[in-house]
Parts: C-alpha cells; structure tokens; sequence
C-alpha cells in the first residue's frame, strides 16, 4: 500500500511499486490532463510537480512517492495562479495543437514559483525539457514572461 | 520462476537498508531516470525487475555533502538540482550539470545514479575522472574506498558487490587558483540529450610550466577515457604549448580513443570532434 497527496487529497494505491506514476494517475485516478509523449523523459509531456519540483511522471516509480505531495495539471487547474498563466497563454498564443500544453504549463508553475522575476534566458532553461512541435517555443516564452509581469506578487 | 515485481523495500534508515542488502540480492531504484527506462514495459503495467527493488532516494545519510580534510565529500543521493544549490560543489561541476538533461531530470536524477549506470557518456564522469574521485562503499559488514576508473568497468558494469551500496562521492582537494578547468558536451539538443562526445581537461600552470594536466573523454570508448601516460608528457612543458608538441599529444590521444558508431553518431564524428576539443583546450589554455 502506497500513500501520497494527491492534488491536496490523501490517497492510497494497492498498485505495485515499479508503476509509473504517469500510468497511476491516468488509469487508476483517472485524471488524464497529464500526457505521455516519449515515456523516456525527454519530451516533459507528463510533467507533474512532486513536493513543489517538477518531475517526469514517466520516470517516477510509485514506490518513490510514498508521503509525497503531486500536483499534477488536473489538480493545479483549480489555482489562481492557473487562471493567470491560462490568460497569459491565450493572450500570447501559445497553444496549437496543445498536447505539450499540460506539461508546459506545469514547467511554467515551477519556473514561477522558485522564481517569480524570470529572465527570458531562465525561462527558455526551464521549459527546455518539455518538447512542442507547433509554436516554436517563443509565444510561449512570451506567456510565461506575461504571467511574471501581470502576476506581481501571486508568485 | 516467479517474478516478484511487488516486493520493495523503502526504510529510513540506512543502516536498515544494508542490512536488507546482506539477505537478499536486490535492484538498488535511486532516482530512477535511468532504470525506468532500461526496464521500461508496455503501458499500464509496471516496469519489471527480476529482483526485489530497495528504494534509495529518501535516505538522508546519502545526501550530505560537506568538507572534510580539504577534501569535498558528496552523498551518493544528492540529486543534480540539489547540487546546483549546494555552495561547496565545485562550479566547473556546476557547468557540467547544467549540461545534463533538463530541470525535471535534474531534479530526480542523482550523482551514484550516474556513476552506477556507468554509462560511457554519463554527464559526470569526466570530470569525476579528472578531480580523481574517489568512491566510498558501504555494507552491513564494513565500508571501502575505491578510485572510480577502477568502479567503473565497462558500459552498465560497476565493481559493486550486491550487498553494497555507494555512499558518497569524494573530490580531493584541487587548488583552484591557478588551475584551468573545462568540461564541454556535444549533442543534439541542448537539453535532454545523451553525449556524442563529452570532454574534461585540466590544466593548472606554476611560473610559466605546466604542473598539473589530466584529460578525460566521454563517449569514446567502453569507459570514460584517460592516460596517465600522456598527461605526464606534458608536466614541466613551458607554457604556451608550442604547435608541434600539442600535435604529439593529440596523436597520443588518436590512438587512444575508440569510438563506435551508433545512432547519436558515428565513430568518424566522435573522433574527430574528440580531438578538436582538445587541441582546442591545448591551444586555449
């Protein structure tokens, strides 16, 4: 039996150890907002954070999240800062087909909250594991640095 | 035989661990990046392992790092973002892992992870090779110290007895003053990609000759390449290197590395590419 937090719920898992997290929380919880892409982490499409870090929930056995906090974008879609980093998004276009869009938003809760005053070199750095193939990065570089300037003091 | 995927161990302590360690021969899960991955399975179904997994991550005995002797000691468990943090860690260390994968990696992946996998393009091993790391081992019965080009054996193989565990990783004291470092990483993206071919060098200077210099190149060989040999032509050569004794020293080297082909690239590239860095490093330094 495994227990964690799972987007501020207690809950607990009879699935064995070496589970992915990314298959945990898709088929058992369903809670599908987190996308597999490679399952190698090489494309940040499951992107969940764990106690506050971001993590590819491809790579994580759940025997490694006993007591942990996951937040993973289905949990993290019900903040305020969520709805900033939504407008931030629409307004700078940065969605297209949108696949990668559940992981970048999850890399850009990190960057923000270790961060809230980002470079644009710091954010290209912490969205460089996540792979988009539509919007060649810069709008969302551009969403992510909107939702530093209009989210004074929410990060 | 059955194959027990459900048995795991996760304890506190270390002690406990070991302990578990000297009853049964298990799969040691630190971080997990690369084990998930080599025994990755179909969707949905747990990755296998044939042996009972003792979880390592959380023990808090392998992630100290701290100074002792001038020498800089390292927990096995320390992740790459708790190292980025830590002041006492090297920048030359710093700048490599900055090179290695992306912050959700950094953030899971550890140092023994990197060590143990003994990949030939680990990210680390290089520049571990060139501070002259050491690796502390520790079981239920007793502990022992080893240089890390003899842990290291080959791709995927270790000198680790099943009942051991590495405990930390140790860099003797490197006066910094002085001496140049390098470590540089070619690949295919800037994040997230495994090396083609990664190089460390060192080259430290006392009143215009050379004293110290030590090379080591990645992903050129089963291990991580370096020569003794080599690096002792160059103690006492006046500084700047004239042209042609650096072109004896990267003839040296030539012969020495022995890249394959694969699917990062070809053996051709990686030579040639190798031998450009140094030459570069000779030149620049």
């Amino acid at each position: 039996m495994i227990t964690f937090n799972l987007n501020g719920r207690e809950v607990e898992t009879e699935a064995p150890p070496t589970m992915r997290l990314i298959d945990l929380l898709r088929d058992e919880f369903q809670l599908i907002g987190s996308k597999e892409g490679c399952g190698d982490g090489e494309c940040g499409t499951c992107s969940v954070l764990v106690n506050s870090l971001l993590h590819n929930s491809c790579l994580v056995p759940i025997g490694a999240i006993e007591g942990a906090e996951v937040i993973t974008i289905d949990g993290y879609c019900k903040t305020e800062q969520f709805q900033l980093l939504s407008e931030c998004y629409s307004e700078a276009g940065a969605v297209q087909c949108g696949f990668c869009i559940p992981g970048m938003v999850m890399a850009s809760a990190a960057i923000l909250s270790q961060n809230p005053h980002p470079t644009e070199e710091e954010i290209r750095e912490g969205i460089s594991g996540n792979l988009c193939r539509c919007t060649g990065y810069n709008m969302i570089v551009d969403a992510i640095d909107l939702a530093a300037k209009k989210g004074e003091g929410l990060w | 035989m059955v194959i027990k995927t459900n048995t795991s161990y996760r304890y506190k302590r270390l002690e406990e661990t070991l302990s578990r360690l000297s009853k049964e021969e298990c799969q040691i899960i630190a971080g997990g990046t690369d084990v998930m991955v080599q025994h990755k399975s179909p969707r949905g179904t747990p990755a296998k392992f044939d042996k009972p997994i003792v979880f390592i991550d959380q023990l808090k005995e392998l992630k100290q790092v701290y100074k002792m002797n001038h020498d800089i000691h390292i927990g096995a468990c320390c992740t790459y973002s708790e190292m980025m943090k830590h002041p006492l860690i090297p920048g030359i260390l710093k700048k490599a892992i900055k090179e290695i994968a992306a912050p959700a990696i950094r953030n899971r992946g550890t140092i023994g992870g990197n060590i143990c996998n003994a990949s030939p393009a680990g990210d680390t091993l290089p520049l571990l090779y060139i501070y002259n790391a050491k690796v502390r081992l520790v079981s239920a019965k007793g502990e022992r110290m080893i240089e890390i080009q003899d842990f290291i054996q080959g791709p995927r193989k270790v000198n680790r007895l099943n009942d051991e565990i590495v405990r930390e990783i140790i860099l003797p004291e490197v006066h910094e003053d002085l001496t140049h470092f390098v470590f540089e990483k070619v690949a295919n993206r800037r994040a997230d990609a495994i090396a083609k071919i990664s190089f460390a060098g060192l080259l430290r200077r006392d009143e215009g000759r050379i004293s110290d210099a030590r090379f080591a190149f990645g992903a050129v060989g089963p291990t991580i390449v370096r020569s003794m040999d080599i690096e002792k032509k160059l103690l006492s050569a006046a500084f700047p290197l004239d042209n042609k004794f650096i072109d004896g020293i990267v003839a040296d080297f030539e012969c020495l590395l022995k890249p394959i082909d694969d699917g990062r690239s070809t053996a051709v590239y990686r030579k040639t590419v190798a031998l450009h860095l140094l030459r570069h490093f000779l030149e620049m330094y």
